[in-house]
């Protein structure tokens, strides 16, 4: 017998049980559509986590720490190492010092190193203006930044300042352009002062640029941007003369253009320190969608498990009403091999019937609900469910699969019906 | 021409077995019908189990223009027999919830006729047992006669040189066995086919030019083997 009319008898037969077909189909269709959704899920969340990762870093960024000892135990007492470090609780964090910073500018494919400076500022206003807290930090070429007005041309040599769109109008601009060219005041504590004498010193700034908050910034106050020397003296002002001066929890080394930065971050392992990518520091995004999104499938796939035995039941049943038919078939010559090719058929098309159904509806669903879903989670434009066509289908096929060889035993069994036994009527 | 010979078929093991067919021999010209009789029990459908290929026999032998069966491999017996034979039933056995087409074209697609010659063969099959005008219909709207006349057709539709009748007229009134018969032997007679036909009925017996009576197992009697 031809597949292709084998196909055709499996598809007919199937439509004479309306009713069974649907019901078996729509079983495994649930687990369909549970893993046709998941997969989409990780899909647009890989994509919001790398769009994320895009507009907050530069890849060619690596963040350098001292070692951490890998042995280490936090259930145990830690042992005292020399050098500077600092102190959370009973837990203390080794820091990096100016050496360490010289030694890291001088490895292979390092083009800078810029230690983080811990500014600690009180407060930003301008003229006639109340007080607002907010966080200061180093002007990043290599981020993506949406200016709403100027640009960052004049950074390094006019004390100037990119200033965030949330802070407009609390400090009375009416709109970006307005802000243009303004001065804003920006006090800074001196930290080495003895208790009590409080010491303090406004800088000034000057509007060079308006950026829009990045709608997929991980942090709402993302703060506002100066340049690099003026964050120094910043943090010269502020911490001068406190035994932490000099000492760094941390360094943002910039790979030179065109370096491989995983060489660098080699580089600069090797030569005693550690060092991250900026795909490092977001691989934990990554690894939550990735849990989150294999624990989905697995209740797609525990559907998709019920449902096969579902698939073998009706099978069964199939078979046993169809003795006869079998019967004949075999009888007309209809060869042991394609008896039980119908019945693998059939259950495929029920795989078919169900991945279809399944996927079709997560796809509806899907398509449906992304509006919602970014309204409610503020994403701007952004999916968070992305159908990719080849997973799609791949579900489909992988079900089809499925239902084959949970066809396999009821297949076997008609295929070895002995057609004298099936066509005996009495 | 087929040859029968020394077919012993025992069901049972040990001290408990028992003969269905006891050595049997006979030999059909092509072209003859031959009926098989007997009571029920007395073999005649074991008989043509084992001379169709859906039953191996324990001993004995069957030639088939010469070509022995039972040494084939099963899949030489089935492409055998979906090329060469063809079956009717007591009960028909047409699949009620499909068109007279499809079942009429279960055959050929087990034959593997191409799909452009299928349509004239089984318009042909259709016209010739009087039932054309039923092509679409649903097997199971037809009256008891138009589904032994299907059954027909689709015996008749892949042009066998053996067509094997098991009861043909046993679910059916007088009248429309009558018509099925003269379908069986007309065809019969037109296409020089040979109808094996088992019967307990003695005047669908007597119709055929051969006739071999069984009893036990063992041919009692026969009549017009040459």
């Amino acid at each position: 017998m031809k597949i292709t009319d084998i196909v055709i008898r499996a598809g007919r037969s199937l439509k004479q049980a309306k009713a069974r077909t649907l019901l078996t189909s729509l079983a495994i269709g649930v687990g369909a559509f549970t893993i046709v959704l998941s997969l989409a899920i990780g899909a647009g969340g890989r994509d919001y986590a790398s769009n994320i990762i895009t507009s907050n870093t530069n890849p060619q960024e690596l963040f350098v720490q001292p070692k951490a000892d890998a042995n280490n135990d936090p259930t145990k007492p830690q042992k005292y190492t020399e050098g500077p470090s600092a102190t959370y609780g009973n837990y203390s964090v080794k820091l990096l010092s100016q050496s360490d910073v010289d030694k890291i500018t001088t490895l292979d494919g390092v083009e800078s190193v810029t230690p983080i400076y811990s500014v600690k500022v009180q407060y930003i206003t301008t003229e006639g203006q109340d007080k607002y807290q907010v966080s200061l930090r180093s002007f990043n070429d290599g981020v993506k930044l949406d200016y709403l007005a100027g640009n960052s041309e004049n950074i390094s040599t006019n004390n100037g300042i990119l200033m965030t769109d949330t802070y407009l109008s609390s400090l009375g601009f009416s709109d970006a352009s307005a802000a243009m060219g303004k001065k804003v005041q920006i006090a800074v504590n001196k930290s080495s002062n003895l208790a009590g004498i409080p010491e303090s010193k406004i800088f000034e700034f000057t509007v060079i640029g308006v950026v829009k908050s990045p709608a997929l910034a991980a942090s709402p106050l993302s703060g506002m941007q100066i340049y690099k020397d003026d964050i120094k003296a910043i943090y010269d002002y502020s911490q001068k003369g406190t035994a932490m001066y000099g000492e760094y929890q941390g360094a943002i080394a910039l790979a030179k253009n065109g370096a491989d930065v995983k060489v660098v971050k080699n580089n600069i392992d090797n030569a005693g320190y550690e060092a991250q990518t900026a795909e490092d520091l977001m691989s934990f995004i990554f690894n939550f969608i990735n849990v989150l999104q294999a624990i989905l499938i697995g209740f797609g796939v525990l559907a998709v498990l019920t449902s096969v035995f579902g698939i073998i039941n009706t099978q069964y049943i199939s078979v046993l009403e169809r003795t006869q038919q079998i019967g004949l078939m075999k009888a007309l010559g209809m060869r042991r091999r394609d008896v039980g090719r119908l019945f693998k058929l059939e259950a495929a098309w029920v795989g078919f019937l169900g991945g279809a159904i399944g996927s079709g509806l997560a796809v509806i669903a899907g398509t449906i609900g992304n509006p919602f879903i970014s309204k409610a989670l503020n994403l701007g434009n952004t999916n968070l469910i992305v159908f990719e066509p080849l997973s799609v289908l791949a579900v489909v096929v992988g079900l089809i699969i499925v239902s084959v060889t949970a066809g396999i035993a009821p297949a076997r069994k008609a295929a070895k019906l002995n057609p004298i036994e099936a066509l005996r009527t009495e | 021409m087929i040859e029968v010979t020394n077919l012993v078929k025992t069901y049972g093991k040990k001290d408990n077995t028992f003969n269905a067919v006891d050595d049997v021999t006979f030999s059909i010209p092509t072209g003859k019908s031959v009926a098989i009789l007997g009571k029920s029990g007395s073999g005649k459908s074991t008989l043509m189990h084992i001379m169709s290929g859906l039953d191996k026999p324990t001993s004995g032998s069957i030639l088939i223009d010469g070509k022995d069966i039972l040494s084939l491999k099963q899949k030489d017996i089935d492409s055998f027999r979906s090329k060469k034979m063809s079956f009717i039933f007591q009960s028909f056995f047409v699949q009620a919830k499909e068109s007279c087409y499809d079942n009429v074209s279960l055959p050929l697609e087990i034959a593997k006729i191409s799909y452009s010659r299928r349509k004239k063969m089984i318009e042909a099959a259709l016209a010739a047992v009087d039932m054309s005008e039923k092509i679409n219909a649903k097997a199971g709207e037809l009256s008891g006669g138009q589904k032994q006349r299907l059954a027909v057709a689709r015996a008749i539709v892949n042009s066998p040189k053996i067509l094997f009748a098991d009861e043909p007229t046993g679910n059916l009134d007088s009248v429309t066995g009558g018509m099925v018969e003269n379908l069986l032997f007309n065809y019969s007679k037109e296409n020089n086919v040979t109808l094996i036909i088992v019967t307990h009925d003695a005047d669908l017996a007597k119709r055929c030019e051969i006739q071999i009576h069984l009893k036990d197992g063992k041919i009692d009697s026969t009549r017009g083997i040459i």
